[in-house]
């Protein structure tokens, strides 16, 4: 058994009849801000959505809670772990409110359509994300970075104690992508257990309390980054050949490429 | 009584809401909305009654009316309860079917020209008439049942080549484009291999009609919309939520093959009822629902999509009986220029980006 609220035991995921991760067995654990990371098509998505319940795992298990997630009832699941997929559609003319209203779904009924708990619940959640002033505008008006938020709000809204974030950083600029993260690291300073998917290793170093590091499928490493960022494993996991040096803004390990890096084959 | 607020404001007044609460229910009704469902029911009813007031033996709404609470003439009564109620509620009824069925294939295949003529499931209804019509010269009756058969079986072969593999729209789409051109080949091969009679009769099938339609069936179809109904609500919240994506709504908690399944099965289910009665009447479940998006101003009105389908068969139906000259039309002929015409014009009155996503 496992103390920790989301877990993989021995699974085999992939698509259809192609394994990407076999005998995969992952903790996630409670109260950090877990970054998973690992060069292109090492699985790390993958591993992303067999803990959002989007693939369900030909052998093994994933747990919530200790139990099997795909026999829990889906809504039960959605009141404890929010998803932010990569590429979420927002349907067309929908509002801001509107959209971060539709996190309400697995705590309403056709018969409870908005209580004051959903409108109260909505505005904390705009609120949070700095998007209060924007409730009336059309989504597909704002920038990448306001629309991250408002994602990031509807998702809040669900008033879940656990997050999953698929590369919630991609398509925004650097700017942006700092902001987001600095609101993850506020959440996850609030209580919650975060479980992003980034593709940047400093801004995963900096912002993560606790690493999983893959390759083709498997984990090569996992713990705090102080621990496990070494130049070692960074050329074991991506073939990159780096030093690694203290960043000077927040005194976690910064990845240095050397120059003319690649490790020869 | 309820507490009543509005606590979202935008501009154009387009989301504007009102929510009424009673202990711990509550609803939220969009003003928008409930003025499309308003009007629409408003200009059904209108319709239908100058319907059942004229045709071949005009006697003005206020002998339709006697005649239906119970005080008009034996012959008012038999006009108003024999011949026309019948195909009217029939009308009504199949519209508001495949209006619904519109609504579901364009939310599932997340395309504005889902619908069961793109599908193959109209094609698939044909078939099975053919099939009653040329190699058994069956009634009416047995035909509706094999057209029923038709377009279930076709929605059974279009959901399990879909199943397994991506599920997304597009695939359901395509799968569906195929299965339709193959029935069309077979239903052109089913006409070639008829007498000119028995050939005439397929196309007058074809066309989709609705007189002679008499309380049996106006019942049958009725049952059908029932049930649809039921399902519709049942699974308005999970399709709408998918249409955030089938990752968001996976994470909301919607158990997303399990909805569009049941989705899949209940358009299926809902074109046959109407097909089979009506014939496959043109363009009412691919109109429906743009209308009454453009009258909502969003894409998640069904109700709104099955009283838009029961008023262009309605009215349809009324021009087709006063026909051109003294000849009556079949019912299709009028469906397909009056919902035509009608979507034409809204596009080009409204001029803005189409509503289905």
């Amino acid at each position: 058994m496992t103390d920790s609220p989301l877990a993989v035991r021995d699974a085999t995921i992939g698509y259809g009849r192609i394994a990407i991760s076999e005998d995969l067995t992952v903790d996630i654990p409670e109260g950090e801000f877990t970054v998973i990371l690992g060069p292109n098509a090492c699985g790390k998505s993958t591993l992303l959505k067999a803990l959002a319940r989007m693939l369900k795992p030909s052998a093994g298990q994933v747990l919530l809670d200790g139990r099997d997630i795909h026999s829990q009832p889906t809504r039960a699941v959605a009141r404890r772990l929010g998803l932010l997929p990569q590429s979420p559609v927002a349907p067309d003319g929908i509002t801001v409110a509107d959209l971060v209203a539709r996190g309400r779904y697995p705590h309403q009924g056709l018969l409870r359509q908005w209580s004051r708990e959903d409108e109260r619940v909505v505005a904390e959640a705009m609120a949070a994300t700095d998007i209060e002033d924007l409730g009336s505008r059309g989504v597909d008006e704002l920038s990448g970075g306001q629309r991250q938020r408002v994602w990031i709000a509807m998702v809040l809204a669900q008033q879940t104690p656990l997050l999953l974030l698929d590369e919630p950083t991609t398509f925004l600029d650097i700017t942006h992508q700092i902001e987001v993260l600095d609101l993850c690291a506020k959440l996850h300073r609030e209580g919650r257990t975060l479980v992003a998917v980034l593709h940047d290793l400093n801004q995963a170093a900096r912002y993560a309390t606790h690493l999983i590091a893959m390759r083709e499928g498997a984990i090569v490493a996992e713990g705090a980054p102080a621990e496990i960022v070494t130049a070692d494993m960074v050329e074991e996991v991506f073939d990159l050949r780096c030093r690694i040096i203290d960043d000077p803004e927040t005194g976690t390990p910064l990845v240095i490429p050397k120059a003319g890096a690649p490790v020869p084959a | 009584m309820s507490a009543v607020t509005a606590p979202f404001r935008t501009p154009g007044g387009a989301g504007r809401s009102t929510v009424l609460r009673l202990g711990g229910y509550s609803l939220r009704l969009r003003h928008r909305t409930l003025a499309a469902v308003l009007g629409s029911l408003a200009v059904l009813v209108a319709v239908a009654l100058w319907s059942a007031a004229t045709g071949s033996t005009p006697i003005g709404i206020e002998r339709v009316w006697n005649a239906v609470i119970g005080e008009g003439t034996k012959g008012d009564e038999f006009i108003v309860w024999t011949l026309r109620l019948p195909r009217i509620a029939t009308g009504l009824a199949v519209g508001a079917c495949m209006g619904l069925a519109g609504a579901l294939f364009q939310n599932l295949t997340r395309n504005a020209l889902g619908s069961p003529d793109i599908l193959g499931l109209t094609q698939g209804a044909t078939s099975g008439a053919l099939v009653a019509i040329i190699v058994t010269g069956a009634s009416l009756q047995v035909t509706t049942v094999f057209a029923a058969l038709g377009a279930l079986g076709t929605g059974l072969f279009i959901w399990a080549l879909t199943r397994g593999g991506d599920p997304s729209g597009y695939r359901l789409v395509l799968v569906g484009i195929g299965t339709a051109a193959i029935l069309a080949g077979v239903n052109g091969y089913l006409l070639t291999r008829t007498t000119i009679i028995d050939a005439f009769r397929a196309v007058y099938w074809l066309t989709g009609d609705l007189s002679g339609r008499d309380w049996s069936q106006a019942r049958a179809v009725g049952l059908v919309l029932l049930a649809g109904a039921v399902a519709v609500v049942a699974l308005s919240r999970g399709l709408d939520a998918l249409r955030l994506g089938e990752a968001s709504a996976t994470g909301l908690g919607v158990p997303v093959g399990a909805v569009r399944v049941a989705a899949l099965v209940t358009a299926s289910v809902l074109t046959a009822g109407a097909v089979a009665v009506a014939g496959p009447l043109a363009f009412v479940a691919l109109a429906a629902p743009h209308i009454a998006a453009r009258l909502t101003g969003s894409s998640r009105s069904f109700l709104c999509a099955a009283i838009c389908g029961a008023l262009i068969v309605t009215a349809a139906d009324a021009v087709a009986v006063a026909g051109i000259g003294d000849r009556q039309l079949p019912t299709g002929v009028v469906t397909g220029v009056v919902g035509g015409a009608y979507l034409i014009w809204l596009l080009i009155a409204h001029r803005k980006k189409g509503a289905m996503s």
